[in-house]
C-alpha cells in the first residue's frame, strides 16, 4: 500500500494562501489507512486550518472537506463535479496519483497535495511505517527469500552484505537490520543457501523507460469497450 | 376517546422503552431479565456519573414502585449480569436503593386526571394490584381497590417481614395512590364478583394471592404447635406476638422459610432451625437470605425432612429422616430420597411448615382454576373464563417474586385499557435486538477486576433483637464506584457502513480488549456482544466509520463547545481556559467542581464520559473558539477502563505538534490524571496552570503591541 505523511501545516498555510476558497478533498483508501488522509484527517486539517485563521494566520479561508473513496479515478472524481465549481482550489489528501488525476481532470481547477507521498510499505505496528517495495519493475525476491534487498539495504546492493553489517545491523543506523543478514537467515531456514553463492550482476535503472505503462488489454479490431 | 393524556400515559406504559433513531444499542442482559424491563444500564451508568436525580427519573419510568423494588427484589437482573463473569455482577439493586435514597423519590407525586367514566375494580393490593391500579389511573381510569385486610400491600404488608421491607416505605408508595385518586376499601373481603359487576365495574382485577400455606400430609401435622409460614407471618405482620417456646423448626427451603425463622428469632425464640430436604445448591432462597441467615444464629439442616409429629408433654415430637439426593426431575432439580431406617427425633416447641402457599379463590368467582388452585387466564390478555374479569399476581402464578408481581399488574392494565376501549390487545413490542452470549475469555482477561463494593449491614447480634432495617445504604463514594463496574453491554462500538470502512484494521489494533476481528470474507466485525464500549476505536478510525450504539458524546463535546463560547463572550473572562473532564467517578461527585471554582482565571468545564472520547478536533476547537489553555483530567489509573490515559496522550501530542507549527506553546495544553491513592495535587496543578496560561496570554498581549 502507498504510504504518506502529511505536509507541515505552515507549508499547507503557504499554499492555500493565494485562494480563498480551499476544498480539502481526502481519498478513503491508501490515504485512510496510512491514516495521512482520511476523514479523520480531512477533519483534522479542517480544524487546524480554522484555528490557523482564528490565531491570525494570513489570508481568510473558506474551507470545506469531502472524502471521496478513491482519487485516482476519474468516475470517482466525477462525484466532485458539484462541488468544485463554489471552490477556488482542493488541498488533496490523496498521494501525488490522486493530485495528478485531480488535475487531468478539471482542467481549469489548481490542485494542491497536501501529502508527501512516501513510499509503499507495511504498518510495523499500530502507527509506525516500513518501506517494502521500491517499484523496480524487476522483481528478485524469488532469489532473496522474499526480502527485498533494493528497498530494506541501505545500499539497495544486490549482493551482499557488504562490509558494514555488525550483530546484524546497518553500519547506517544501529537499529536498522541489514537486510542480508535477514535474507541469509531467511535462506538458511529454507534450505536455499546456495542462492547465496551467485553473482547478480548490477542492473541498470537508467533503461528504465519513465513514465512507465502497462497494457493489459489486447488489441481487438473492432472494439470500443474503453 | 384519547387525550392528549391518555397518549402520554400509554406510551409510559410500554414494557419496553421507545429508542431514538440512531439509537442502534442491544438490549442488556439485566433489562431482559428484568421483568419490567427496567432501563438498568442507562440509570446505573447515570449514577456512576454522580446524577442521582436522573437515575431516579429513569428508575421511576420503569418501575411504579422503585422504593420498594430497592428493598425486597429478587433482582434477576443481577443474577443475568455479566459482569459475573469477570469477577462478581453489579449490585444494581444496591444501586437502586441509593438512587431512591439519595435521588429525592420522597418528593415525587404523581397525579392523575381521569379522563374515562369506566371503573374498575381491583380484587386484592398486592404488588400487582397496586401496580395495575397505578398504571390504570395513569391512563385515566376510576380505579377502586378492595382489601381483605386492614391495610394495603397484601403479601408486601403480610408476608414480607418488617426488616426487609419498612413499613414506612410501603406506606408512601400506598400515599402517593391515594394522592393519585385510587379509591380504596379496606376491610373489605370481595364475595361476589357478579356484585362488582351490578356495582357498576366494567373492569375486575383479580390479584388475591396466594396466601394458603399447603400441607406435607403426614401425621400429626394439625397438632397444635404447628403453624404454616404464612398465616405465622401474616399474624406477626399484623401485631399479634405468637409466643412460639425455646425451640421452632422451620419446614422449607424458600424465602417464606428464611422469613419465617429469621422472625422467629426476632421474636426471641432461642434455638432457629430450618429443615430443608434438598441440599444448598437446590435451595430456592435468595442466597444473601440464607447467609444472613445463618449470621443471626439460624441453623439450616439440609437433606431432612419431618415424617411424623407426635405432641408429648407440651412438647413435639418431630420424627424427621434423612434423604440424599436421586435423579434430576423435569426441571432439572435433582430430586430427595429417603434413606433407610434413617429416622431421628427432634424435640421441638412449634413447628413452621413453610413448603409453599396456594391460592385460595372462593368458589363463587366462577372463574376457570388450573393447576395448584391457580386462576386460569390467557397469558397475552390476563383475562379469565368470565367477560370483564382479569387476573394476575401470585394468584395466576402460584408464588412468585414482587417483580413479577409488579409486571403482571402493568400489563394487566395495559390489557384492561384494549379491552375497555374495544380493540384488540396491541402485540407486547419488541425493542429489536437483545444481547445475550458470554464474554469471550481473552476480553475477560483484559477486563480490569474491580470487586463488588459491599454496603453496610447492622452487625447481626443488634439486628436479631428487633424488626428494625437491617441493611444500609451506599454512601456516594461506594455508589458510584459501584456504578463504574457495569459493562455497559449492547451499546458498544459498530460500524456504520462497510463499504466506507478501508479495513485498515486500525479499531483491530487499538482495541484493549481484542474485541474487533476479520471475518472469512475479510470484513472487520466488532462484535456488540463483546465491545466494552470503551470509544477508542471511534475517535482513532482514520475513515470515521465508527460509532457507539447510543450516540450522544461527540455531539454533546460540540454543543458544550459552543455553549462556553456564548458565556465567556458574554463574562469576559480573560484568558480563558477550558478543561475537558471525565464525569465518571471522583469527578462526578464533584470533587473537582470545588477545585476548579478556586482556580485563577475563567475555567469553563466540559463534562465527558470518559476522556478516551475526546478527539483531537475538540482540543482544537477548544483553541479555536478562543482558550489561551486547555486541559484534559480524567482518572487515570482509577479509569474503570484500560489505557485510557494512553490514548488521551497520544492525542495530546498530536495537537501539541500542531500547536508549534502555529507558533502556539505546547504546554497550553496540559493533561491531569489523578492516581489510585491520591489526587490532592490535581487542584494546586491547575493553580499553577491557570498562572502559566495567564503569564503566556499576557506575553502574547505584549508582542502584540511590539508587533504594531
Amino acid at each position: 500500500m502507498i504510504v504518506a505523511e502529511q505536509k507541515k501545516l505552515d507549508e499547507i498555510i503557504r499554499m492555500i494562501a493565494p485562494y480563498e476558497r480551499v476544498l480539502i478533498l481526502g481519498c478513503g483508501t491508501c490515504m485512510t489507512v496510512c491514516g495521512a488522509g482520511g476523514e479523520h484527517e480531512v477533519s483534522y486539517l479542517h480544524n487546524a486550518l480554522r484555528l490557523a485563521q482564528a490565531k491570525g494566520s494570513n489570508g481568510t479561508h473558506t474551507i470545506s472537506e469531502y472524502t471521496l473513496k478513491r482519487q485516482c479515478d476519474t468516475e470517482f472524481l466525477d462525484m466532485l463535479a458539484g462541488r468544485i465549481n463554489d471552490v477556488d482550489a482542493v488541498l488533496s489528501l490523496a498521494c501525488g496519483i490522486g493530485v495528478q488525476a485531480i488535475s487531468e481532470r478539471f482542467r481549469q481547477l489548481p490542485v494542491l497535495p497536501g501529502v508527501n507521498t512516501s513510499f509503499m510499505g507495511m504498518p510495523n505496528e499500530w502507527g509506525i511505517w516500513d518501506e517494502r517495495c521500491a517499484a523496480c519493475g524487476d522483481c528478485r525476491l524469488a532469489e532473496t527469500g522474499g526480502i527485498c534487498p533494493i528497498t530494506r539495504c541501505t545500499k539497495g546492493i544486490l549482493n551482499g552484505p557488504c562490509a558494514g553489517t555488525k550483530n546484524g545491523k546497518c553500519e547506517a543506523s544501529k537499529d536498522m537490520d541489514c537486510a542480508w543478514v535477514l535474507i541469509y537467515q531467511r535462506l538458511e531456514n529454507l534450505r536455499q543457501l546456495d542462492s547465496m553463492r551467485r553473482y547478480y550482476p548490477p542492473r541498470n535503472f537508467r533503461v528504465i523507460p519513465r513514465p512507465r505503462r502497462i497494457v493489459t488489454k489486447a488489441t481487438v479490431a473492432g472494439g470500443n469497450n474503453g | 376517546m384519547y387525550s392528549s393524556a391518555t397518549e402520554r400515559a400509554q406510551s409510559q406504559l410500554e414494557t419496553r422503552p421507545k429508542k431514538s433513531l440512531s439509537d442502534h444499542s442491544f438490549m442488556p442482559p439485566c433489562q431482559v431479565a428484568c421483568p419490567l424491563h427496567m432501563d438498568i444500564r442507562e440509570y446505573v451508568d447515570l449514577t456512576a456519573q454522580g446524577k442521582i436525580m436522573e437515575a431516579l427519573q429513569v428508575i421511576r419510568n420503569g418501575n411504579p414502585f422503585p422504593s420498594i423494588c430497592a428493598h425486597v427484589c429478587t433482582h434477576p437482573c443481577e443474577d443475568a449480569c455479566r459482569r459475573g463473569q469477570v469477577d462478581a455482577p453489579v449490585a444494581i439493586r444496591a444501586l437502586k436503593r441509593f438512587a431512591v435514597e439519595f435521588g429525592g423519590d420522597r418528593m415525587i407525586r404523581p397525579e392523575a386526571d381521569t379522563t374515562h367514566d369506566e371503573k374498575v375494580a381491583i380484587v386484592g393490593s398486592g404488588p400487582a394490584g397496586l401496580a395495575c391500579a397505578y398504571y390504570l389511573r395513569k391512563l385515566g381510569y376510576p380505579v377502586t381497590i378492595f382489601e381483605a385486610h386492614s391495610e394495603l400491600g397484601g403479601m408486601l404488608r403480610v408476608g414480607i417481614p418488617q426488616y426487609r421491607l419498612p413499613r414506612e416505605v410501603l406506606d408512601t408508595e400506598i400515599h402517593r395512590l391515594t394522592n393519585m385518586g385510587v379509591e380504596i376499601r379496606t376491610n373489605a373481603r370481595v364475595v361476589s364478583i357478579d356484585l362488582l359487576l351490578e356495582m357498576g365495574y366494567k373492569a375486575v382485577f383479580l390479584t388475591i394471592g396466594a396466601h394458603q400455606g399447603l400441607k406435607m400430609g403426614i401425621e400429626g401435622e394439625d397438632s397444635p404447635g404447628v403453624i404454616d409460614g404464612a398465616t405465622f407471618l401474616r399474624e406477626v405482620n399484623l401485631g399479634l406476638k405468637p409466643s412460639l417456646g425455646e425451640k421452632v423448626a422451620v419446614v422449607g427451603g424458600g424465602n417464606v422459610a428464611i422469613d419465617a425463622a429469621r422472625t422467629a428469632v426476632r421474636l426471641g425464640v432461642e434455638q432457629v432451625k430450618v429443615l430443608y430436604r434438598r441440599s444448598r445448591a437446590e435451595m430456592p432462597a435468595n442466597e444473601e437470605e440464607v447467609k444472613q441467615a445463618n449470621e443471626e444464629g439460624i441453623e439450616i439442616m439440609f437433606l431432612a425432612a419431618p415424617t411424623r409429629i407426635r405432641r408429648r408433654n407440651g412438647h413435639l415430637i418431630v420424627t424427621c429422616i434423612r434423604m440424599e439426593l436421586g435423579e434430576p426431575d423435569a426441571k432439572g432439580r435433582r430430586q430427595p430420597v429417603p434413606i433407610q431406617d434413617s429416622e431421628f427425633d427432634e424435640e421441638l416447641d412449634a413447628l413452621i411448615m413453610a413448603i409453599g402457599q396456594a391460592p385460595q379463590a372462593p368458589g363463587n368467582f366462577g372463574v376457570r382454576l388450573g393447576k395448584g388452585s391457580t386462576i386460569q387466564v390467557d397469558p397475552v390478555t390476563f383475562t379469565t373464563n368470565r367477560v370483564g374479569v382479569f387476573a394476575g399476581g401470585d394468584a395466576v402464578t402460584g408464588p412468585a417474586t414482587v417483580v413479577e408481581a409488579l409486571s403482571a399488574g402493568r400489563r394487566a392494565a395495559s390489557r384492561i385499557n384494549d379491552y375497555l376501549n374495544h380493540r384488540y390487545p396491541l402485540p407486547e413490542k419488541e425493542a429489536g435486538d437483545s444481547l445475550s452470549g458470554d464474554l469471550h475469555p481473552e476480553t475477560i482477561e483484559a477486563i480490569r477486576k474491580v470487586g463488588r463494593f459491599e454496603w453496610l449491614t447492622t452487625a447481626p447480634e443488634a439486628r436479631a433483637k428487633d424488626f428494625g432495617p437491617i441493611e444500609l445504604v451506599y454512601d456516594w463514594e461506594a455508589a458510584i464506584n459501584e456504578a463504574r463496574r457495569c459493562l455497559r453491554c449492547g451499546v458498544g462500538a459498530e460500524i456504520l457502513s462497510q463499504d466506507k470502512c478501508a479495513t485498515c484494521l486500525t479499531c483491530l489494533r487499538v482495541c484493549p480488549y481484542h474485541v474487533p476481528h476479520l471475518d472469512a470474507s475479510g470484513s472487520i466485525q466488532i462484535p456488540v456482544d463483546q465491545c466494552q464500549a470503551c470509544g477508542v476505536c471511534v475517535v482513532e478510525c482514520p475513515a470515521k466509520v465508527i460509532a457507539l450504539r447510543k450516540p450522544h458524546d461527540r455531539r454533546h463535546i460540540d454543543q458544550e463547545l459552543d455553549h462556553i463560547l456564548q458565556t465567556a463572550a458574554q463574562s469576559n473572562a480573560k484568558p480563558l481556559i477550558i478543561g475537558f473532564c471525565c464525569q465518571y467517578g471522583l469527578f462526578g461527585t464533584g470533587t473537582l467542581a470545588g477545585l476548579w471554582r478556586g482556580a485563577k482565571g475563567g475555567i469553563s468545564i466540559v463534562p465527558v464520559l470518559c476522556t478516551a472520547k475526546v478527539e483531537a478536533d475538540h482540543m482544537l476547537r477548544a483553541f479555536e473558539v478562543g482558550a489561551e489553555g486547555v486541559f484534559i483530567a480524567g482518572c487515570g489509573e482509577q479509569c474503570a477502563r484500560e489505557n485510557t490515559d494512553f490514548w488521551v496522550r497520544q492525542r495530546i501530542a498530536k495537537v501539541r505538534r500542531t500547536l508549534e507549527q502555529l507558533h502556539l506553546e505546547p504546554e497550553r495544553l496540559q493533561c491531569f490524571t489523578t492516581t489510585a491513592t491520591s489526587n490532592g495535587d490535581i487542584g494546586q496543578r491547575l493553580e499553577e496552570f491557570a498562572e502559566r496560561i495567564g503569564t503566556l496570554h499576557l506575553a502574547s498581549i505584549i508582542m502584540q503591541e511590539v508587533r504594531k
